[in-house]
Order: structure tokens, then sequence, then C-alpha cells
């Protein structure tokens, strides 16, 4: 196919031959990248590159951040410190509550002889980087394999279950969020106890899958992680119900849900590690 | 237009865009200016094509959408496939585009940078899922737009600034 206008040498081959040979190239990329997972390694050299350059670009921001902070009025300082004296009160009565209450679990476990649960380590992490997120929502943390990360942690920040960790680096690791499309959370409402699935819908939304129509559900009920997956601790925060519709066509409830973690917000993250051998069934 | 000579500084300008082009896009974007960050990545390597194809195209792009592929955590091959697609529209349409001012140079580009990102986005929904809403074709706009002040730019530099003190 004759090109017009082409600056070629008669001996190269033609730009339609390149472009099949590339796209020939692309093809093969998708496929053994999609079907057998086989270019984890490309993946790691390009963290190398890119996560100094990242650590690089994020600097300023981080040091704008702190300048910021250097300049926050004494009075607001005082008026935070009044608060926190006044919370720390309040937790210290919880403590002292939440003490009584392990050691009454533990008398009570040991006589039911259940296996405690697990021991549990945390790492802080910090979010490095965000991608475009138009087919899956993902974020990247500063902490990778070094610092023990494996795939399937889950990760939490303080108002509740951030995501899971999807692949690991050597000093970066990625996360996949629960709003994403396939990540599923199995949950259980709060104040009724029902178990159900919760599933990302890629908007910062989540919804309640399978809530047969007669469930008792309502909007502000908290959903919380139900721990039957072994993957997640049981107890961590999720979303809260938003609306509930009920859908002629379907046998099923419609549950929205807003998660409760600042999936867009928050810039320090949890990841619980616990010990593999107690999870292990 | 065009500074098309051979000069030494050339391949120094030329990595020196990309690599530009490459930490831009390391910046920590977030909300509606992730939304609308134009592929800094994609203009650059289109642009070189355009005014230096013996020395930017197919390999160049290819290994960058490799990168974009792992900037968002997508399959290997789906930015690396649109990019290749995007370079063969520019060699096809090059001499064309080299005659035209900023403006409709620009607004040529627009259908070519449509084209690379619709093959992403099919290519992602044949190897992965079906994408999360149409929010990704907001960069081309201001991919173009990009276009439009690089183009404004080189012209100023090369073209009229060099008349003004001839």
């Amino acid at each position: 196919m004759a090109m017009p206008g082409q600056l070629m040498f008669a001996r190269r081959l033609g730009p339609t031959a390149r472009l099949l040979i590339w796209l020939l190239a692309g093809a093969s990329c998708v496929a053994v990248d999609a079907r057998y997972h086989a270019l984890d390694g490309l993946r790691s050299g390009f963290s190398l590159v890119l996560q100094p350059a990242r650590a690089i670009m994020r600097t300023p921001f981080d040091i704008a951040a702190e300048l910021g902070g250097f300049f926050v009025r004494h009075r607001l300082l005082q008026k935070e410190r009044d608060a926190l004296l006044t919370e720390r009160a309040r937790l210290l009565v919880d403590v002292n509550t939440a003490q009584e209450l392990v050691r009454e679990n533990t008398e009570l476990r040991t006589l039911l002889q259940l296996q405690s649960r697990p021991g549990q380590r945390v790492i802080h992490a910090a979010l490095l980087y965000r991608g475009h997120d138009w087919f899956a929502q993902r974020i990247t943390l500063d902490q990778g394999g070094g610092a023990g990360l494996r795939r399937g942690l889950p990760v939490v920040d303080a108002s509740g279950l951030v995501g899971q960790v999807s692949r690991v680096y050597p000093g970066s690791s990625e996360v996949m969020l629960v709003s994403s499309p396939q990540q599923l959370t199995p949950v259980l409402v709060e104040r009724t106890g029902q178990r159900g699935l919760a599933a990302g819908n890629g908007h910062s939304r989540m919804e309640l899958r399978y809530m047969p129509a007669q469930t008792d559900i309502r909007p502000g009920d908290r959903l919380l992680t139900s721990g039957i997956d072994r993957v997640y601790p049981a107890g961590i925060p999720v979303a809260r119900v938003s609306r509930v519709s009920r859908s002629q066509s379907s046998p099923y409830l419609r549950v929205e849900s807003l998660p409760l973690a600042g999936l867009d917000r928050s810039r320090a993250v949890l990841v619980l590690i616990a010990d593999p051998q107690v999870t292990r069934p | 237009m065009t500074a098309a000579t051979q000069t030494p500084g050339s391949w120094r300008r030329i990595l020196g865009t990309l690599t530009l082009a490459v930490l831009l896009e390391q910046l920590p974007w977030s909300g509606l200016a992730l939304a609308l960050r134009p592929d800094f990545v994609l203009v650059g390597v289109l642009f070189w094509t355009l005014h230096q194809p013996a020395r930017i195209s197919f390999g160049a792009a290819f290994f960058l959408g490799l990168m974009a592929d792992f900037q968002d955590g997508a399959v290997f091959g789906q930015h690396a496939i649109a990019y290749v697609a995007g370079v063969y529209l520019v060699l096809f349409l090059r001499l064309r585009l080299l005659q035209f001012d900023p403006l409709r140079q620009a607004a040529q580009l627009f259908p070519i940078l449509l084209t690379v990102q619709l093959l992403v986005l099919l290519i992602g929904w044949l190897a992965v899922n079906p994408p999360t809403g149409l929010a990704m074709l907001l960069p081309v706009l201001s991919s173009t737009v990009l276009w439009y002040l690089i183009a404004l730019f080189v012209r100023l530099w090369h073209g009229k600034g060099m008349q003004d003190r001839a």
C-alpha cells in the first residue's frame, strides 16, 4: 500500500508493515499478561524506575502541606488540645471496659477451648500515586515487599476499610479499593447481623448484592466486615447504607452504600498483617 | 514551521521533553485534575513523530505505552497498541498536518487522539471488563488543547520569532 508523501527509504519496511508488527507485539503482550500473568517482572522494573520519580515529584506538595500546618493558629491548637483531652478521658473509660471485656473473653474462650484471634501487626504506609480509574480503582502505596507486604492483605485507614493489596513490588505496592468494580467484600449489617456481599460499582460507591426483598435494612445502617472469608478481620467498618430501593423485575433489594474510609482523601493508611499460620484453615 | 534539522541538540531536546512528560504524569494528580489530565506522554510522542519521524516512531510509542499501562495498573499492551496506532495515523497524515496553522493542526489531531483513546477503551473492554463510564474521553479534549498550545509555542519560537529577528 503506497503512502502519499511518506519520507521513507525504499529499503525500509513501510509504515503499514511496521504497524502490523507492533500491533502483533501489543496483542501478544495483552494475551500473555491477561491470561498467564507472565509480565510481573516488567512491572517490577517499571516500579523500580518510577518510584523514585514519584517520591521526588510528591515532595513539593508534602513540603507545602507541612508549611501550611506550621502556620496553624495558636488558638486552633488550644481548642484542639482541649477537645483531645476530653476525648482522652472518655476513651480511658472505654479502655477500662475493653480490658474487662478482653479478660472475660479470654476466660470464656478458654472455657470453650476456642482458638484465640490471630495476633496482628500493622504497617504504616502512605499514598504515593493514583492512576486513572477507568477500569478499576487502584492506589499505589510507598511500602512494598521489603516491608513484609504480600498480596491479599487488608488495608484500612482511621475510619474504615480501604481495600486489599493486589500487587507487590520491592518498594511499593498497589491496592485495589473497595469501590472497584471487581472487588467483593463479605459484610454484615451491624444492626441486624444479616450477612451479605458488598461490591464496588466503580463510582466511589458500593452496592450490597443478593439481599432478599424482605430483608430488614434501612439507610444509615453500618456495614462491617464479617470475617468469614479469612481475608479481612471481622468488625472493620466498610460502608454506610445510603439508599434502599425495591425493583419490580428482581427478587433482590437494590442497596446502595457509601464507603466510610476516605478513599479519595486519606494520605496515610495501615496494612494489617495477620500471622499466616493462624489464618490458614 | 518545523526545525527538522539533524542538529546534535535534537536528541537532547527529544529526550528532555519526553522525560518531562513522564515526570509530569508522576505528579500526585487526584480528583478532577486527574480526570482532566492531558496525556502528556502521548502528545509528546505524536509531536516528535510529526517533526522527527526518523527518530521517534513506533518503538518509542510502544515502550511509553507499556509505561502508561503500568501507571494505570492496566493490562500490558492496552496503551501500547493505542499509541502505536496513533503514531501510524500521524505518519499517514504527516505532510498534510505540517501545512496547517496551530489551531487547525490541533483540530486535525483531535480525531487521532480520540481514536487512540477509543482503542484503549476497546482493548480494556475486551481484555478486562467494561469501563466504569465515559469519563475516560475527557483527556482527549485536554490533550487537544495541549497540542494547540505546544504548536503555538513552537510556531512563535521558530517561525515568527526568527522572522522578527531577521
